[in-house]
C-alpha cells in the first residue's frame, strides 16, 4: 500500500515538473522570436518577482485570490461538479460588497466588513447554487449553465460599474473608492500585501479538515468518485449537486470581496482579471487537494508578477504569463505525461 | 421602416448573424457526435478571426487570408487534439486551455506586430464579396430575407448540408457517429477510435477558422475577444438541435434572431449596451434549461 502510494506521488511530481518545464521552455522560445533583449526579459522574467520587496510582495498579494478561487473550484470537482462560472461570480461578490461598503460610508470597520463579506459569500453561492439546482432538478450541464450565467452577470457588473456606480470624479471606468476603515491592514509596504493572506491560508486549512474530517466533506467526495454507488449507499446525491456547488461560488464570492477591500479598494470594470479561470489550473495543479492550493496559487501569482516584471523592464508584454498559463491548463491532466503508475493501472483494468 | 416590413430587416440581420454561430455548431456536431464535449470552439474561432484579417492585409488577397487564417485554426485544433487524445487528457480542461491559449497568443502577436492591444483597423482591406442570387430574390418575403449577404454567409449554409450529408450518407460519417455512441465496434472493424476523434477535431477546427474569418473580415478590423461567447452558443445550439443539422440551423436561427432583436432594442429603445450584450447569453441559458425541463419529462414519461 505504502509502496504503491509513493510510486503515485513520484509519478505524479514527475509529471508535474515535467508540465511546469514545458510550460517555461515555450515561454522562453516565445520570448527569444518576440523579443529584441531576449535576456533582459527572461531575466526579469524568472528572477523579476524576486528582484524587490515591492514585486515579490505584490506577487503574495496575488495569490490571496487565487487560492479562494483554487480552493472554490477544488471542492466541486472533488464532488464532481463543474463550476465554470468563477469569474463571474467573483465580479458578482466584488462588486455587492462595493455597493454594501458604500452604502454604509461611516459604519466600524469590522461591521462593514462582516457585511460585504458575507453580502459576497452569499452572491456568488446563489449564483453557483443555481446551477446546481438546475442540474439537480433538469438535469441541465452544470458547467455550460454556469459559465453562460457568469458571462451574463459579468456584462450587467459592467453596467452598474459603468453607469449608475460610476464616479464622476475619476477617470478611469470604476465606481467610488470605499471608505478607509473598511481597507485591510497592509503587512508589507511598500507592496499591496495585506493581512488576508492569513485568512486565505486558514481557510485552506479549514477546507481540507472540512472535505476530510466531516460527515458533508466526506459524502461529497463519495459522489465525486461515484454517484451511482453513493446513491445506492443511501448518500442524498441530488443534494451534493447543489452544495458543493453553491460552496465553490460562495468562495469565489469571497474572493472579489477580498480583492475589493485588501487591493483595489473600488469596483473597477473587470476588477477579477482572470481569477476565476485561473482557479480552475490552480485547483488541478493541487490535484483539488485544499493545502496544495496554497503553493499551487503561489506558482501561478510568480507566472503573473514575472511576466509583469519582465514588462516593466523590457520589450515583452504581461499576456506572456497566459500563454505559459495556458500550456499548463493543457498538460497538467495528461496522463501520458503522469506516467508509470497510471499507465500499470490501466494495464490491470483492461 | 414601415410596420409591413418590419420583421424582414431583423430577420435579415438574424441571418447575417448566426452564419459564424452555425460554422461553429457545424464542426461541433462532428466533435459531439463523436463523443467529445468541445469547449475549444471559441478559441479557435478567435484564432480564424486573428490570422484570417491579419494574413489578408499582409497578401492583400481577402481569399489567401481566410485560407491562411483557417490554417492556424486547424493548427491549434491539432495540438488540441494531440493532448487530448495522445496524451490522454481531459479534454474539457484541454478545452479551457485552447480558449485561454487562443487569447494570450492573438494579445501578444497583435502587441508584437502592431504594438496595439485594442482593435486593429486595416484600412485597405476588400470588403467581403455580397452574393445576390437571381433566383432567390424571386422567392417572395423570405428572398428579401435570403439575398444580400456576404458570401461566406452562403459557404456557411453549404457546409452544413455537406456536413448532414457525410455524417449520414458516407462511411466516414458513420464511424464518426460510431465512435460516439460505440466506440467498441469501431475498433472491432478494426479502425481507430482515436483517429476519427482527431479527424472530427480537426474538422471543427477548419469550420471555426472559417467562422472566425467572417467575424473579422466583415468588420474589417480585428477586435480582442470579436468572439464574444460564439463558441458557448454554437455549443448550446448542438444540444438544443438535438445533435441534428435542422435542429442546429433552427436553434442558430434562434440564437441569430434574439440577437438582432437586441440590436434592434438598443436603437429604438433606450437599454444600455451591456444589459443588450448580456441578452443573448441569458436566452441561450433559459433555452437550455427549457430544453432539459422538456427531455427530463420525455425520458420520465417514457420509463413508465
Amino acid at each position: 500500500m505504502d509502496k504503491r502510494r509513493l510510486a503515485n506521488l513520484l509519478s505524479s511530481t514527475t509529471g508535474l515538473a515535467l508540465t511546469i518545464a514545458i510550460a517555461f521552455a515555450i515561454v522562453v522560445l516565445l520570448i527569444l522570436i518576440l523579443s529584441d533583449e531576449p535576456g533582459r526579459a527572461i531575466y526579469y522574467f524568472f528572477i523579476g518577482p524576486f528582484t524587490k520587496a515591492f514585486y515579490f510582495g505584490n506577487m503574495l498579494n496575488q495569490a490571496i485570490p487565487l487560492i479562494f478561487t483554487g480552493l472554490g473550484i477544488a471542492v466541486a470537482f472533488r464532488s464532481s461538479t463543474f463550476n465554470l462560472g468563477g469569474e463571474g461570480q467573483a465580479y458578482a461578490g466584488a462588486l455587492v460588497a462595493t455597493v454594501i461598503l458604500l452604502a454604509m460610508p461611516t459604519a466600524p470597520g469590522i461591521i462593514g466588513i462582516v457585511a460585504a463579506v458575507v453580502g459576497a459569500t452569499l452572491i456568488g453561492a446563489f449564483l453557483a447554487g443555481l446551477s446546481g439546482f438546475f442540474n439537480m432538478r433538469w438535469g441541465t450541464q452544470t458547467l455550460i449553465s454556469s459559465w453562460l450565467l457568469s458571462a451574463a452577470v459579468i456584462l450587467i457588473a459592467d453596467y452598474f460599474v459603468t453607469g449608475p456606480l460610476d464616479d464622476p470624479a475619476s477617470s478611469m471606468m470604476t465606481t467610488a473608492k470605499i471608505a478607509e476603515q473598511f481597507r485591510f491592514l497592509r503587512i508589507y509596504l511598500p507592496s499591496k500585501l495585506d493581512v488576508s493572506i492569513v485568512f486565505a491560508a486558514a481557510l485552506a486549512i479549514g477546507t481540507y479538515f472540512f472535505m476530510q474530517r466531516t460527515h458533508w466533506g466526506y459524502e461529497m467526495r463519495m459522489c465525486g468518485i461515484n454517484r451511482e454507488f453513493s446513491r445506492y449507499a443511501g448518500i442524498h446525491v441530488g443534494k451534493y449537486l447543489v452544495i458543493p456547488m453553491a460552496i465553490s461560488g460562495g468562495f469565489h464570492g469571497l474572493a472579489g470581496s477580498v480583492t475589493l477591500m485588501g487591493t483595489h479598494y473600488r469596483c473597477l470594470k473587470g476588477i477579477t482579471m482572470g481569477i476565476g479561470w485561473n482557479g480552475i489550473a490552480v485547483a488541478l495543479i493541487a490535484k483539488n487537494n485544499p493545502i496544495a492550493v496554497i503553493p499551487a496559487a503561489l506558482f501561478f501569482a510568480y507566472l503573473n508578477e514575472g511576466a509583469r516584471a519582465a514588462m516593466l523592464h523590457s520589450d515583452v508584454t504581461v499576456e506572456l504569463a497566459k500563454i505559459g498559463q495556458a500550456v499548463i491548463f493543457f498538460l497538467v491532466t495528461a496522463q501520458a505525461l503522469y506516467g508509470l503508475y497510471n499507465s500499470r493501472k490501466k494495464k490491470v483494468a483492461a | 421602416m414601415s410596420n409591413t416590413t418590419f420583421p424582414i430587416p431583423l430577420l435579415h440581420s438574424a441571418v447575417r448573424i448566426m452564419a459564424p454561430i452555425l460554422l461553429a455548431a457545424t464542426g461541433g456536431l462532428f466533435t459531439e457526435l463523436a463523443g467529445m464535449l468541445n469547449i475549444a470552439l471559441e478559441g479557435l474561432m478567435l484564432i480564424g478571426a486573428f490570422f484570417s484579417v491579419v494574413f489578408a492585409a499582409a497578401t492583400g488577397s481577402l481569399f489567401l487570408g481566410i485560407v491562411l487564417g483557417i490554417g492556424a485554426s486547424i493548427l491549434a485544433a491539432y495540438v488540441f487534439s494531440f493532448i487530448s487524445l495522445n496524451l490522454r487528457a481531459n479534454i474539457f480542461i484541454t478545452g479551457l486551455a485552447t480558449n485561454l491559449f487562443a487569447e494570450g497568443l492573438t494579445m501578444v502577436l497583435a502587441f508584437e506586430i502592431f504594438n496595439n492591444k485594442g482593435t486593429i483597423y486595416f484600412e485597405n482591406l476588400a470588403k467581403l464579396p455580397v452574393l445576390s442570387i437571381a433566383w432567390l430574390q424571386r422567392i417572395p418575403v423570405l428572398g428579401d430575407v435570403l439575398v444580400g449577404h456576404n458570401v461566406l454567409v452562403y459557404v456557411s449554409w453549404v457546409m452544413i448540408v455537406l456536413a448532414a450529408i457525410v455524417i449520414y450518407k458516407t462511411p466516414f460519417g458513420l464511424r464518426i457517429r460510431g465512435t460516439g455512441s460505440n466506440p467498441g465496434a469501431v475498433e472491432a472493424m478494426g479502425l481507430s477510435p482515436r483517429r476519427y476523434q482527431t479527424y472530427a477535431i480537426l474538422i471543427s477546427g477548419f469550420t471555426c477558422g472559417l467562422a472566425g474569418s467572417i467575424l473579422s473580415l466583415q468588420l474589417g478590423a480585428y477586435v480582442p475577444g470579436v468572439t464574444a461567447g460564439r463558441g458557448w452558443v454554437a455549443l448550446v445550439a448542438i444540444y438544443l438541435g438535438n445533435k441534428n443539422p435542422l435542429g442546429i440551423v433552427l436553434a442558430c436561427l434562434v440564437f441569430g434572431f434574439a440577437d438582432s432583436l437586441s440590436n434592434w432594442a438598443q436603437g429604438a429603445i433606450n437599454i444600455p449596451a451591456d444589459f443588450v450584450r448580456a441578452f443573448p447569453y441569458l436566452i441561450t441559458v433559459v433555452a437550455m434549461i427549457g430544453y432539459s425541463i422538456a427531455r427530463h419529462y420525455r425520458t420520465r414519461g417514457s420509463e413508465r
